[in-house]
């Protein structure tokens, strides 16, 4: 076997400390006897048409190049015997300039390092296989999880660039949460008539491909991967077609079954039959089963007579069915909710009239809502002073240890619109921290803390503030024993991962991270990608954020599934992942269960593991794992690993 | 008539269970002594050492040497026989991979003595006498051999043609390996042979589900369910981890391997294999959010159910484990 090894002097970098010259020597009595090259930058254009000229000359079986780090130059040394023929594989690097060349004093022990490791690699490259990519072919089209800000943006944005996109929703309206709120911070804009263009486009947008919305929906089963995902959507019926339907409500006013809304923090009734709540898109009631008398086993028809659309509009026996989707790419779009303020003991939530939570408050300003916009106590009376607690919950360890970042924001927005409507109440923000940050949230701040009615009151720990109820029935706010009364009390707790969100991770495999969000694949560098790959991450899913930033997000995520996975592109299948020598597999199923990328499935009639080249990343878990070593890491087989130790250790 | 190619079954530092293994064949017996003259087993014949000694160079056509290598004596027969026998067969986990008695690799030979003749609740040694070399008695002199620092596997001391693993060897693999050398039609040389090429797993029909193991318990703690994987039940089997070929008659009876088989081709070191494997299984619950000392504390709780490491992941290979026992410094 002919072996070539080129050196790089890197200038003076390598040269200063590893003589080349002394490497030659040694490489003499290396096995086969491989040749030593030396050129000065092989990095550069120079040197790589060097090692070109050097390799078509020499004809080498392996090859090492003793030089940088291989995440420098490894790619760049692969393509140069690309070019010239040779299979990329049978290189092997040493890095002799970050490991050997800067991090040792002396010359000569330098050299005698540089000896050890290029034996190393000699012995290492002789085992090393000739790999080859394979070419796999992908369906670009995506599934979208969650009709929210992010959830619409990504399926708007993807339909544009002719991709068929399946939304899957599980409420049965879309928007998400600020679809419920009246103004939006920081420039108090109306929320529903922002989305409403947004929403429009989602149901009746012309687009080169096709968006597709099941709401009431849930995924309930994924197989496959990336660039040929196979999803299985439970649609709970609606029992009101949305094809047909015009909303006109008349089997709203027809139902006899009553109930308490949800969607307005149940502040509100609502039929059994009925819309999510005023002006909800899509513009059409649905049919809560377990509210509806037929639950009971009576019977009735009045919602189903009282359409004037016709027979087939309601449909009382339509039952939960079942869809399949064969998809490329999956964004997750989930959304959060906010942290249950009653398990933040002496607030009141839950236990005290007149103490709301921001979303409660939000539906209580909205003109939707349950009192069409008046900000009014449970007695119906517009509240002389409010209390805004922020941080509940957050920046605590004995909640949550993160701060939401959109609480102060929205609270100031509260604050704003409180004093529109009722200009002599009197407004007390008990806050532990105040977090503005941006170049437009400054304004409802300054506006708060102009307003003469407001006062700013901090606090050290939510531990500290006390909300009860006097003799009179009034609350009273305190603060270390400081007491100050208050009509209402509404209260900002932190962020937390959408319900069920835990659960459709487990069914993907995505990985969550201390708060239950889903962890991106890097914090800075790759927020939207999941660990998965080919599932991304958009909006408050993945950390609590505004709806710039969800926006943001989903046309981030679109990106990564636009760049990927191309119509009529083949994906490349990188050779360096692990292979099951099947006649050595015993079924065990342990490698099934190590594989932190869900890439082996068992084969039950061979009874063996096989590995998905497509899912497979060559962590090589498996390898160290399967017991039968029935499982090779392909370019890090056992065999070129022990040679390598073994070459150094010499 | 021909003669017969001669056979013999010699024990060094072992239990006398693969002798019984041989006895197992049964009526097969019968088909070995016509095939063979069986002429060595300290056990069943009365042939001397002098009579071994006495016979040319390579006259054994075939010996089944089991038992591991404890005393200068094991060392002084290794040798005697590789030199008379054409085919040297490592028979069963003694001779493989020094078993049980290699478990003795795990403290020094002084220590071991100490226990057994000094320290033992069970002894009255006043005087501290430790038997050893050469003693006189009106009846002639006895000599006790030395015993070796370090217990061997018999190929690390001669060299070996076959092993056949097995503690003891089943008595069908016995007869596929002893057909095997009569037909000529075996592997290369150094080839472990009268066994299967996969796994324990591969003969245990159990149902292998996916394994994540949150504790260990032992089998007098409950009654293992017989039809799932003893494993996913928390038994320690090292099923996984050991060459096939027996049959698995302990799951078969409800019991977890014990890995006599040693390691599949290919592993080097059974017990390391296993530690690998069950490091990859351990279920030690959600961490998320816990500190780094919180998820030590989980992992300790873990291996605390496991009651004897060396025990139960080298109780066959010991000896020929990377480690092979206790490391000195």
């Amino acid at each position: 076997m002919k072996i070539g090894i080129y050196f790089c002097n890197c200038g003076c970098n390598i040269a200063d400390k590893i003589s080349a010259e002394a490497v030659g020597k040694a490489a003499i009595s290396f096995p086969d006897k491989p040749y030593l090259e030396i050129v000065d930058f092989i990095c550069s254009e120079d040197g790589k048409l060097q090692f070109e000229e050097s390799l078509k000359l020499e004809q080498p079986d392996r090859v090492v190049v003793a030089a940088c780090s291989p995440r420098d130059h490894e790619a760049t040394f692969r393509r140069c015997m690309t070019n010239v023929g040779m299979n990329p594989y049978l290189l092997q690097m040493v890095n002799i300039r970050e490991q050997i060349a800067w991090v040792t004093e002396d010359p000569k022990v330098a050299t005698e390092k540089a000896i050890a490791a290029i034996l190393g690699a000699v012995c290492r490259v002789r085992e090393q296989q000739p790999l080859e990519k394979k070419l796999l072919e992908v369906c670009p089209d995506a599934l979208v999880i969650g009709a929210g800000p992010a959830g619409m943006k990504a399926a708007l944005a993807l339909a544009e660039a002719g991709r068929s996109v399946v939304v899957v929703e599980r409420t049965p309206f879309i928007g998400g949460l600020p679809v419920r709120f009246e103004d939006l911070f920081p420039s108090l804009e109306c929320a529903p008539c922002m989305l409403e263009p947004l929403m429009g486009e989602m149901l009746h947008g012309d687009f080169p491909g096709t968006i597709e919305l099941m709401t009431l929906s849930e995924v309930v089963a994924v197989t496959g991967f990336y660039g040929n995902f196979n999803v299985k959507i439970r649609q709970k019926p609606r029992h009101v077609s949305l094809h047909e339907c015009i909303g006109c409500g008349e089997c709203v006013e027809a139902c006899p079954a009553v109930t308490t809304n949800e969607f307005n923090s149940n502040a509100s009734d609502c039929k059994a039959i009925d819309f999510a709540f005023t002006g909800v898109l899509p513009n059409a009631p649905y049919l809560k089963e377990e509210i509806c008398i037929r639950s009971r086993g009576e019977e009735c028809r009045a919602c189903k007579d009282a359409c004037p659309m016709g027979e087939d509009v309601v449909d009382l026996d339509e039952v939960e069915k079942i869809v399949e989707r064969r998809i490329g790419s999956i964004i997750l779009a989930t959304g959060a909710r906010l942290y249950d303020a009653s398990s933040v003991e002496g607030l009141g939530m839950g236990v005290l009239p007149n103490v709301f939570d921001a979303l409660q408050f939000e539906r209580m300003l909205s003109s939707t809502g349950p009192t069409g916009g008046e900000v009014a106590t449970s007695e119906g009376i517009a509240p002389a002073a409010i209390a805004i607690i922020h941080c509940v919950g957050s920046l605590d360890d004995a909640h949550k240890p993160y701060c939401s970042g959109i609480c102060c924001q929205y609270a100031f927005k509260f604050n704003h619109l409180i004093t529109a409507k009722l200009p002599a109440t009197a407004i007390t923000h008990y806050h532990r921290e105040l977090v503005v940050p941006g170049k437009a949230a400054h304004t409802l701040l300054n506006h708060a803390v102009k307003n003469e009615n407001t006062t700013m009151k901090r606090f050290n720990s939510v531990t500290d503030l006390a909300v009860i109820q006097d003799a009179t029935g009034r609350l009273q706010v305190s603060v270390k024993g400081e007491s100050a009364p208050a009509d209402m009390v509404i209260l900002c707790p932190a962020m937390i991962p959408a319900e069920g969100s835990a659960s459709l991770a487990a069914l993907l495999d995505v990985s969550l991270d201390a708060s239950g969000f889903y962890l991106e694949l890097h914090g800075r560098i790759d927020a939207a990608q999941s660990t998965v790959k080919g599932v991304y991450l958009a909006g408050s899913c993945q950390e609590p954020m505004d709806i710039q930033r969800a926006m943001l997000e989903g046309m981030a995520s679109v990106g990564h599934s636009l760049a990927g996975l191309q119509p009529g592109r083949m994906i490349e299948i990188e050779p360096i992942t692990a292979g099951v020598d099947e006649t050595h597999c015993a079924g065990c199923h342990l490698c099934i269960t190590v594989c932190p990328y869900h890439a082996i499935a068992f084969n039950p009639e061979l009874n063996v593991s096989r590995i998905n080249a497509v899912l497979c990343h060559g962590c090589g878990t498996c390898v160290a794992a399967c017991p039968a070593g029935a499982i090779t890491g392909h370019h890090f087989t056992n065999a070129q690993i022990m040679a390598e130790m073994e070459g150094v250790l010499k | 008539m021909p003669e017969k190619p001669k056979l013999a079954l010699y024990w060094a530092a072992s239990c006398g269970g693969c002798e019984i293994a041989v006895v197992n064949l049964n009526e097969k017996i019968l088909d070995l002594d016509a095939a063979f003259d069986f002429m060595f087993c300290p056990c069943l014949l009365d042939t001397k050492i002098k009579d071994i000694e006495a016979l040319p160079d390579g006259a054994i056509a075939v010996t089944l040497f089991n038992g591991a290598l404890r005393t200068e004596e094991n060392v002084e027969m290794a040798h005697l026989l590789r030199r008379k026998s054409q085919i040297l067969v490592a028979f069963g986990s003694c001779a493989k991979g020094g078993c049980i008695p290699a478990l003795a690799n795990f403290t020094t030979k002084d220590e071991l003595l100490n226990s057994i003749f000094i320290d033992s609740f069970s002894v009255d040694n006043s005087t501290g006498i430790i038997p050893s070399g050469t003693t006189s008695f009106p009846e002639g002199d006895i000599h006790l051999p030395g015993m070796l620092g370090r217990v061997k596997h018999l190929a690390q001391e001669v060299e070996v043609d076959y092993q056949i693993p097995g503690c003891p060897p089943e008595p069908e693999q016995i007869w596929n390996a002893v057909e095997a050398i009569l037909s000529g039609n075996l592997p290369a040389k150094g080839s472990t042979i009268g066994c299967g090429t996969l796994t324990v797993c591969d003969d245990c029909n159990r149902t292998k589900e996916e394994k994540r193991i949150t504790a260990f318990r032992r089998n007098y703690e409950f009654y293992p369910e017989p039809e799932l994987c003893m494993l996913e039940q928390g038994l320690l089997c090292m099923g996984i981890a050991t060459r096939n070929g027996c049959g698995a008659p302990c799951t078969k009876a409800n019991m977890p391997c014990t890995g006599c088989y040693g390691a599949p081709d290919g592993i080097s070191d059974q017990g390391a294999k296993m530690v690998a494997a069950l490091g990859s299984v351990m279920d030690i619950g959600d961490t998320t959010g816990l500190s780094e000392e919180a998820i030590a504390a989980r992992v300790d709780a873990f291996l605390a159910t496991i009651p004897d490491y060396a025990g139960q992941f080298y109780k066959y290979t010991l000896a020929s484990s990377t480690l092979g026992g206790r490391v000195r410094r």
